[in-house]
């Protein structure tokens, strides 16, 4: 179970990379215009497809690159270069001062909405602020709140309460401080209540996006939000399908990073294809121009790789075993397991070998992990010195050695010590109740039963998980959970998962004796000017992270994606962790 | 020549268990005008036996072999080895049928009309209006007050004794030469039962016909008919006229029916008595006498006479029986 | 006559009560649930208490239980609106509710599958009586003869394949392994345009559909032919000397008619409700879709709607039962 978010960067790309787009690239010939390319999903809709409410890095790469325009946006390439930032709808990468805690970006010429309206700063502003009414825009990023220089109330949210509040008392002033636009209205302006160094890489989200005032209708703005792509909703019916056509307001000069790449004629999206059914139509090539939109069903993996996990000659080109953007792991509730040796023992107990092969494998898995930052983080990793790198550490789990740390513990911590062995009481560990995590249960049981720790699961349904673990009260012991980097930089990791303010902090270690000076450079990092540096310091908070034990690791995980035998243009677009939707293209 | 004469009929069902020998040759005949009851207990092969000729029987895992003659129009016939379509051609017009429950031997779902329509039509081309009313003559002739009306009632409408007098009018729509009733009073009460009977009397007059009463109650046979058949086991056991049956039984099975039927002449208080034992198994049945276990003067005989079947006798004028007390042919006092 | 009519409207008053009960007793589940609907509405993750209690007003849930339930059944009649100011929702009568998670109003989410779910049952519906019907009569006229081992094998089969099993190999070996394949794999196609179209996309529903009910029916209908002939009246009818034709044809199905119609009646309203698995690999975005995502996202007033139509569906198939059965059965007129 994931919570999280998007992009990975890859070591240079850097914010200073503004390398333009468009004609640039090779292989985009428009003799690979026309046609239509068919999405198939199990999903019944999309998850939201109001800009202000997307979130996963699949989605904002397929509205980013169909019908949502940004400031700035991910460069469409494969590898590495895909993560340099460039310009989008302002005409550079934005220009800071006042130490990063102001950004200007200016809007190119000709620019316009679907029904052919410019867009303005204050469209722009007007999307941004959206963002606030988090009663009814929801599920979105946050971002804008949390960098935004508009005061907090006393429960820590907002004064400003998004464009919906009839409250009289609604902060909207601060927010017209926070956001300015120029007399032209083609400059916007961001002031920050804080430095952020790359607050261009934050305005790639489709939370930064323009909405004509308009046409916002609120939460139903789900269903029909205006396009400033190349491309316009011409249906969208949940269960059903979504169409999109060209958008012939849409003018590809104003618009290098798409231009010349728009390939087919029309998009369509159908929503609620079996899953079988779906693999089945991709692998037989039944629908040459079909693409699968989601992970390939894993009893269907044989067919199409090798046990190494290498494509098939017969799928060569059309199917794909990568690295997701997610690391996997269980976050320890450290207000609770308050011991590191009881804390290391599990680690040491943990049988990744088993529970790796009953999620399909190394090869189509992944790796066991020995952090919270994967390896393609590039500048933001470095090695811990755990998992396969930590000589005590065996894949089927180092019993003697997690018995010995038991001991220690017996006398370091006898309390928890004697609940952890207690078999009335034991150790609670949350997980999504579905068939696989209970069959990984019964792997974990076995394994702290070697070490003689009783360990008991709280099966909690999928679609209210994160709901219950993150309320600190009713967290248990260990927390199952995966997160990705909102984009290529570990600011987006390291204090969202392990500082009492971050967004997704399951592990509850600010009462931990080791956390004061954590946090201290943590914070310190996060207004870190130097990249190189900032990159080291997040490494080095990694392995700290990994020396408290504050998540026990899993795996760094891996995805499969599949579609047919005449798209072309496909390649895994890393920095939202996505195909690269806006570059396929139908073969003549 | 007889108008129904039944020869060595035999009917036997294949069932899981083993062949049931449900009648095991019987005999008789049935004469122009008269009414032959048929009676012995439930299992004895009474009802078996007009059924099988009938073809009503279900054709799957029974054999019937003997030959039954009947005199139609058209000549004589043997029943037996008919097609099911020649058969049918028969049944409700030279010989009809009523039975036992008149509630469930009603179609629910159709009006009496409707039902006695069809019976006439099936065997007659006529214009509708013709069978219609013939149907509501038939009505006023066995009772059923405003026929025109009732014609559009349900059986569900009617008591049991009219539902029965309704079943009557079906059997006569087409003017049997035979009516076969079987158990016609058995789910009625005393009273109706009385006035069943003597409809069929008067109707069996009227009309010339032949009729079989099947019964397992000698009580109902004393005024109705003319003449008796006991059968058990599937044989035939003891044939008398009724009065000579009432006042000379001689199978010890037929005293027992006798002795089962309460009577005026015989004192209150007194049990009736009831044959002991119960009937025999159809599968096991072997060479001996099938009274034989029940016999109550079996004793009055020399050891390994009952292992052997005794044959059917006449002992008297117009009297058979079928019993090893007999084989002298002189009535042991 | 009287008596039908009289028949009726009491029927029908009943039924007006039963649907009263239904929704109460639906309604009043779906709130015992632990649940808290103002939470499910503010997002996947939501947990900040503010917005949750901002949503609990803004959707009636911070009213007490009956207050609530009054509300939703005046909706019913007048329509209902949801929040207020520029993010207003309004829902026309009838209303079932606002799903935050479909963006939609509940009833123009039934409104637009129920007529996907209509027309799989329809179509299923005349397939399986068909088939059942005159497969059950072959089965039941040569009786241990080889037909009817035919269709006992028949039966085997259809009722013991799952109907998303059957529905798979129909699309794996009719459509995505045979490149003429006229049928689509999976996906709906709206009548008024493409009526074709609409035919083809049917086509391979009603047949996985309709193979699983037929078995049923077909053993169903054999049975009640071999049970009916030896009910007394088929041995009159024959005694009457009608031939084997007309006792089948009028005398047996006649009466094997009612029960035949009240379970087709009751499967017919059960499929109202949704066939989940067959929409489920078709991909039809009928009831049974919009129900069981509802169940798997907890959208609450989806899956209240949804259940409390199936409800109302399956009670006013009995009523209609009843009033049918009174012209088949006349003892029910009394």
């Amino acid at each position: 179970m994931l919570k999280g978010k998007k992009s990975l960067k890859v070591a240079l790309a850097t914010v200073t990379a503004t390398v333009l787009a468009g004609g640039l690239l090779t292989g985009c010939a428009p003799a690979n215009a026309g046609g239509t390319i068919t999405y198939l999903t199990n999903a019944e809709s999309w998850t939201h497809a109001d800009p202000q409410r997307n979130y996963t890095g699949m989605h904002i790469a397929w509205f980013g690159s169909y019908l949502q325009r940004t400031l700035t946006a991910y460069d469409r390439a494969e590898g590495a270069a895909g993560s340099a930032v460039v310009p989008d709808l302002a005409t550079d990468t934005g220009r800071s001062s006042n130490g990063n805690k102001t950004w200007e970006f200016t809007l190119r010429d000709g620019v316009t909405f679907e029904d052919g309206s410019p867009i303005t700063c204050e469209d722009i502003k007007y999307g941004v602020s959206r963002t606030f009414a988090t009663d009814i825009i929801t599920d979105g990023p946050t971002y804008a709140i949390g960098m935004l220089d508009i005061p907090s109330a006393e429960d820590g949210s907002s004064t400003y309460k998004g464009p919906y509040s009839t409250d009289a008392a609604n902060d909207t002033a601060s927010f017209d401080k926070a956001i300015t636009c120029s007399e032209d209205s083609k400059t916007i302006t961001f002031n920050l209540k804080r430095a952020v160094g790359d607050f261009n890489y934050t305005v790639t989200y489709l939370s930064f996006s323009p909405v004509p005032k308009a046409k916002d209708d609120g939460d139903q703005y789900d269903m029909h939000p205006v396009s400033t792509g190349p491309y316009k909703i011409k249906s969208y019916k949940v269960n059903d399908s979504m169409v999109l056509v060209r958008n012939d307001k849409w003018n590809g000069s104003s618009d290098p990073l798409r231009a010349n790449r728009a390939f087919p004629d029309k998009v369509v999206v159908k929503f609620g294809q079996a899953e079988e059914v779906r693999d089945q139509i991709i692998l037989a090539d039944k629908d040459k121009t079909a693409v699968s939109l989601d992970a390939i069903l894993p009893t269907n993996l044989s067919a199409v790789f090798d046990d190494e996990g290498n494509v098939l000659e017969k799928y060569k080109g059309r199917a794909l075993n990568v690295y997701d953007p997610y690391v996997r792991y269980a976050a320890v509730n450290v207000k609770k397991l308050n011991c590191l040796p009881v804390r290391q023992a599990i680690y040491y107990a943990k049988n990744f070998d088993s529970l790796i092969t009953l999620a399909g494998g190394q090869a189509f898995n992944g790796d066991a992990a020995d952090g919270v930052i994967k390896p393609l983080m590039g500048l933001d990793y470095a090695k811990t010195g755990y998992a396969t790198d930590d000589k005590d550490w065996k894949p089927e789990g180092n019993i003697e050695k997690a018995k010995a740390l038991m001991e220690q513990a017996k006398t370091e911590c006898p309390a928890l010590y004697a609940r952890a062995t207690d078999p009335k009481q034991g150790i609670f560990y949350d997980i999504p109740d579905t068939e696989t995590n209970k069959k990984a249960s019964a792997i974990w049981i076995e394994s702290m039963e070697a070490i003689g720790v009783t360990m008991k699961f709280n099966y909690i349904e999928p679609g209210k998980y994160y709901s219950v673990v993150l309320d600190a009260t009713k967290q248990g012991d260990l927390s199952s959970g995966g997160w990705a980097p909102d984009w290529a930089n570990a600011s987006t990791v390291i204090p969202e998962l392990f500082t009492a303010e971050g967004g997704f902090p399951m592990s509850q270690n600010w009462e931990d004796p080791a956390y004061a000076e954590f946090k201290k450079r943590s914070d310190a990092n996060l207004t870190e000017p130097d990249r190189k540096k900032q990159g080291a310091e997040w490494a080095a908070l990694n392995k700290y992270a990994m020396d408290q034990m504050w998540v026990i690791p899993g795996v760094f995980s891996k995805t499969q994606e599949m579609w047919g035998s005449k798209i072309g243009g496909a390649y895994f677009w890393e920095p939202q962790g996505a195909l690269s939707f806006g570059d396929l293209n139908i073969i003549k | 020549m007889s108008l129904l004469s039944v020869r060595d009929l035999r009917v036997e069902f294949k069932t899981p268990d083993g062949v049931v020998k449900a009648v095991a040759g019987v005999t008789f005949d049935l004469q122009a005008g008269e009414t032959l009851a048929i009676v012995g207990e439930s299992g004895s092969g009474k009802s078996v036996t007009n059924l099988a000729y009938m073809g009503l029987l279900p054709t799957s895992r029974t054999t019937i072999t003997g030959s039954v003659i009947l005199k139609t129009d058209q000549g004589e016939v043997d029943l037996i080895g008919m097609s099911n379509d020649e058969l049918r051609k028969i049944r409700g017009k030279d010989v009809a049928m009523i039975f036992q429950d008149p509630m469930s031997a009603l179609h629910p779902y159709y009006s009496i009309g409707d039902q006695l329509i069809e019976a006439h039509q099936v065997h007659n081309e006529v214009d509708k209006k013709v069978s219609r009313d013939r149907a509501i003559e038939l009505l006023t002739l066995v009772g059923v007050a405003n026929p025109d009306e009732r014609m559009a009632a349900y059986p569900h409408q009617f008591s049991g004794g009219m539902r029965q007098r309704v079943m009557i009018a079906m059997a006569l729509m087409n003017n049997p030469k035979v009516l076969i009733a079987d158990e016609p009073t058995t789910a009625l009460d005393v009273t109706v039962q009385a006035q069943i009977l003597k409809l069929l009397r008067d109707i069996q007059t009227q009309f010339q016909m032949a009729v079989i009463l099947i019964t397992h109650d000698l009580g109902v046979v004393a005024g109705a008919a003319d003449r008796v058949n006991v059968m058990y086991g599937g044989r035939l056991v003891e044939s008398a006229t009724v009065n000579d049956l009432y006042e000379n039984p001689m199978m010890p099975y037929t005293v027992g029916l006798l002795d089962s039927i309460p009577r005026m002449d015989q004192g209150h208080g007194k049990r009736l008595r009831a044959i002991p034992g119960q009937p025999p198994s159809l599968i096991k049945l072997g060479d001996g006498c099938a009274f034989a276990a029940r016999c109550s003067r079996k004793s009055e005989l020399p050891s390994g006479t009952c292992d052997s079947s005794p044959e059917l006798k006449a002992v008297a004028p117009n009297h058979l029986v079928r019993c090893h007390l007999y084989d002298s042919k002189e009535k042991v006092k | 006559m009287n008596g039908l009519v009289a028949y009726i409207s009491r029927r029908i008053g009943i039924t007006l009560l039963i649907l009263l009960a239904v929704s109460f007793t639906v309604y009043l589940i779906f709130a015992l649930l632990p649940y808290d609907p103002a939470s499910l509405t503010c997002g996947k993750n939501c947990n900040d208490p503010g917005i949750i209690e901002a949503n609990r007003k803004r959707l009636g849930y911070d009213k007490p239980f009956f207050e609530q339930y009054w509300v939703f059944l005046v909706g019913l009649f007048a329509g209902r609106t949801f929040g207020e100011g520029a993010a207003t929702i309004y829902c026309a009568a009838p209303s079932f509710g606002y799903s935050f998670q479909q963006h939609a109003c509940v009833t123009d989410l039934i409104f637009d599958a129920i007529p996907v779910t209509i027309a799989l049952a329809v179509g299923s519906l005349i397939l399986w009586l068909v088939v059942g019907v005159g497969l059950g009569i072959i089965a039941a006229k040569y009786r241990g003869k080889i037909w009817d081992t035919l269709s006992t094998a028949f039966v085997l089969i259809g009722t013991s394949l799952p109907t998303f099993l059957t529905g798979l190999i129909l699309i794996v070996f009719l459509v995505i392994k045979v490149d003429w394949s006229p049928f689509p794999a999976g996906g709906y196609t709206a009548p008024d345009e493409d009526i074709g179209g609409w035919f083809l996309s049917m086509v391979l529903p009603w047949v996985t559909l309709a193979f699983a009910y037929s078995a049923i029916y077909t053993r169903f209908v054999r049975s009640q032919i071999l049970e009916i002939s030896t009910e007394d009246f088929i041995r009159t009818a024959r005694a009457k000397g009608l031939s084997d034709g007309v006792i089948l044809g009028k005398h047996t199905l006649r009466a094997a008619m009612a029960p035949i119609v009240t379970m087709a009646g009751l499967d017919f309203a059960g499929l109202l409700g949704g066939a989940i698995l067959t929409e489920a690999v078709f991909n039809l975005p009928g009831m049974g879709r919009l129900s069981l995502n509802a169940v798997v996202d907890i959208d609450l007033p989806v899956i209240v709607g949804t259940t409390i139509l199936a409800a109302a569906i399956v009670v006013i198939m009995n009523m209609i039962l009843d009033i049918v059965y009174a012209f088949i059965d006349p003892r029910v007129r009394v």
